[in-house]
């Protein structure tokens, strides 16, 4: 599948945000507001800040961006407008939670809106991995991998920025970080499963299934239908070098998940915790970033099969 | 709306049947869908750079051909590949918009082209890559089943069938309701075993194609031709067969 930026940024940036406002959240729900007011609300503010620029780079995606507003109207079938409702829907629980945490952050309304931004911000990321995880053609995305994945690289990129608030506002975190490092070492996990379960899946169907010979058939593409790149190729029949892909996931692997974890680590320890948080976010950005190129890179989709590609 | 509609019993299940035992991959039917759709209700099909080197558009059709091969035959099948208005199109349920739909009345998928947005989730919720972005009006197209001949009153009854199948010259394309047991197209069907495409995946299309009947002659694959024999044997035989031919 075709790597657009557009939903490159979409993606890790909503991490980022919705990840942020869940361990926020969490934080208030757990009553421990009171001691942390301005990172919370700096936070707060941040996550929608990220969440709206993802929202946004989403929009650069469409091809009648005018139209947007029509994709709230089908959330009881489509994932994509559960998403856009979830999304919208997290602004005023975010906004609520926040003005709550300024005028009461002990009170128990401020710990149960925590909790209600927390479940909205996560809920938003279930959402956008779910449209990748319901599409029965791609079976990098149609896997029991995909939608824990999303959630947990949420929680691991905004944990990252939560520990850099922490710092920023607290000057230490020790307990945010070793947590942060925690959602590190899962991610880090999660990203090797999830590669050794697509590079040993089987091919979803043949090319004899697909144009509805026999099994067994042995089919070899003879002409194509046109000898220019058309949309279905340009879209569903995205290629990279096996070596490629080996080495861009050495780089995410490394970049995005292995450095933050050590540097989380670093800042848990108390050893120059302001530089290593900050490198920390940076880190895990690029390497998520890179991590999702891959996830659409090597996404192979089954009407490539049509064109003698193997998916 | 996106939900699948109620399919009412005895409703329409309109589509198409494609002959690969005698389609010969000539294009027309590709040709006359563009000729058709470009000009008809359904506004102009797209081409981007035309005469250029890498010339490219919205076509709802594709034909390929392959060849096959089993232990004792092979042939070539040549493959028209287009929308199959499929019972469980997953291209409709993924839109978020309402744009992407498919009528209760005779299962026919359709794009709203006046509320699509352009998200392209569609094309990747279908796996026979019938959907084609249209970049220059920033939404999706597909096969209507040309609904603006099959259901033209004022056209002649013969002529209100889809284009593909109104030009095809080898007869490959059949057009019905298959969701009657009795229409011609159900019977041929069910003569000729029909079947669905990539049916693992759950899409339960309606088009239904009829595989290559098995030719009576066996058509092996060629053999590899013989190697030239060596050795100082067959050097001299060759020497010799050369000034012979002189």
């Amino acid at each position: 599948m075709r790597p657009a930026a557009s939903i490159l940024l979409l993606t890790t940036l909503t991490g980022f945000a919705y990840g942020l406002l869940a361990w926020l959240g969490l934080d208030a729900a757990a009553g421990a507001a009171g001691a942390v007011r301005p990172l919370m609300l700096i936070g707060v503010g941040l996550a929608l800040v990220l969440a709206s620029a993802g929202l946004a780079a989403s929009a650069l995606h469409l091809g009648r961006r005018e139209r947007a507003w029509r994709a709230f109207s089908q959330w009881r079938s489509s994932w994509l407008s559960r998403e856009g409702v979830a999304a919208v829907l997290t602004y005023p629980v975010a906004l609520a939670f926040a003005a709550a945490v300024y005028r009461a952050p002990a009170a128990p309304l401020t710990r149960l809106l925590g909790a209600a931004a927390a479940l909205s911000g996560l809920g938003t990321v279930y959402c956008t991995a779910m449209i990748y995880g319901s599409l029965k053609p791609i079976r990098q995305w149609h896997n029991p991998h995909t939608a824990p994945d999303y959630l947990i690289f949420a929680l691991f990129s905004g944990g990252t920025l939560f520990v850099l608030l922490h710092t920023l506002t607290l000057g230490t975190g020790a307990l945010p970080a070793v947590l942060a490092a925690l959602a590190a070492a899962a991610a880090l996990l999660a990203k090797l499963a999830y590669w050794r379960h697509i590079d040993h899946q089987p091919p979803l169907a043949t090319l004899a299934s697909a144009i509805g010979l026999a099994h067994g058939t042995e089919v070899k593409p003879l002409d194509a239908p046109h000898f220019a790149e058309n949309f279905v190729l340009r879209e569903m029949g995205y290629q990279i070098a096996r070596r490629h892909g080996e080495k861009l996931r050495r780089i995410a692997l490394g970049l995005g998940f292995l450095l933050p974890l050590l540097l989380s680590l670093l800042a848990a320890a108390g050893r120059v915790p302001l530089v290593s948080s900050v490198l920390a976010v940076a880190c895990a950005a690029l390497g998520l970033l890179t991590e999702r190129w891959l996830f659409f890179a090597q996404a192979t989709h089954v009407s490539a099969l049509y064109y003698g590609r193997s998916i | 709306m996106t939900m699948l509609p109620e399919r009412a019993p005895g409703a329409r299940k309109m589509g198409l049947v494609i002959d690969l035992d005698t389609c010969v991959g000539c294009h027309a039917c590709a040709v006359n869908c563009k000729e058709w759709n470009t000009g008809g209700e359904a506004g102009i099909l797209p081409d981007y750079d035309k005469y250029g080197a890498n010339p490219d558009g919205v076509w709802f059709n594709r034909i390929h051909s392959y060849e096959t091969e089993s232990p004792e035959r092979s042939r070539t099948v040549n493959f028209p590949r287009s929308c199959l208005h499929c019972e469980n199109p997953q291209c409709v349920t993924v839109c978020p918009t309402g744009a992407s739909f498919k009528r209760a009345e005779d299962g026919i998928v359709l794009i709203n082209t006046d509320i699509c947005i352009g998200c392209k989730l569609c094309s990747w919720a279908c796996p026979y890559g019938a959907r084609e972005f249209d970049e220059d009006a920033g939404v999706m197209r597909k096969c209507t089943l040309c609904i603006d001949r099959i259901y033209d009153e004022t056209l002649p009854e013969a002529e209100r069938e889809p284009a593909c199948v109104a030009t095809c010259p080898a007869k490959a394309r059949h057009f019905g309701d298959l969701g009657d047991p009795d229409s011609a197209v159900s019977k041929l069907v069910e003569a000729r075993g029909g079947v669905d495409l990539l049916e693992e995946l759950g899409y339960r299309p309606t088009n239904k194609y009829l595989p290559p009947r098995q030719a009576q002659i066996p058509t092996a694959p060629q053999e590899a031709p013989a190697r030239p024999a060596q050795g100082v044997g067959a050097a001299l035989l060759r020497l010799l067969d050369k000034a012979l031919s002189r």
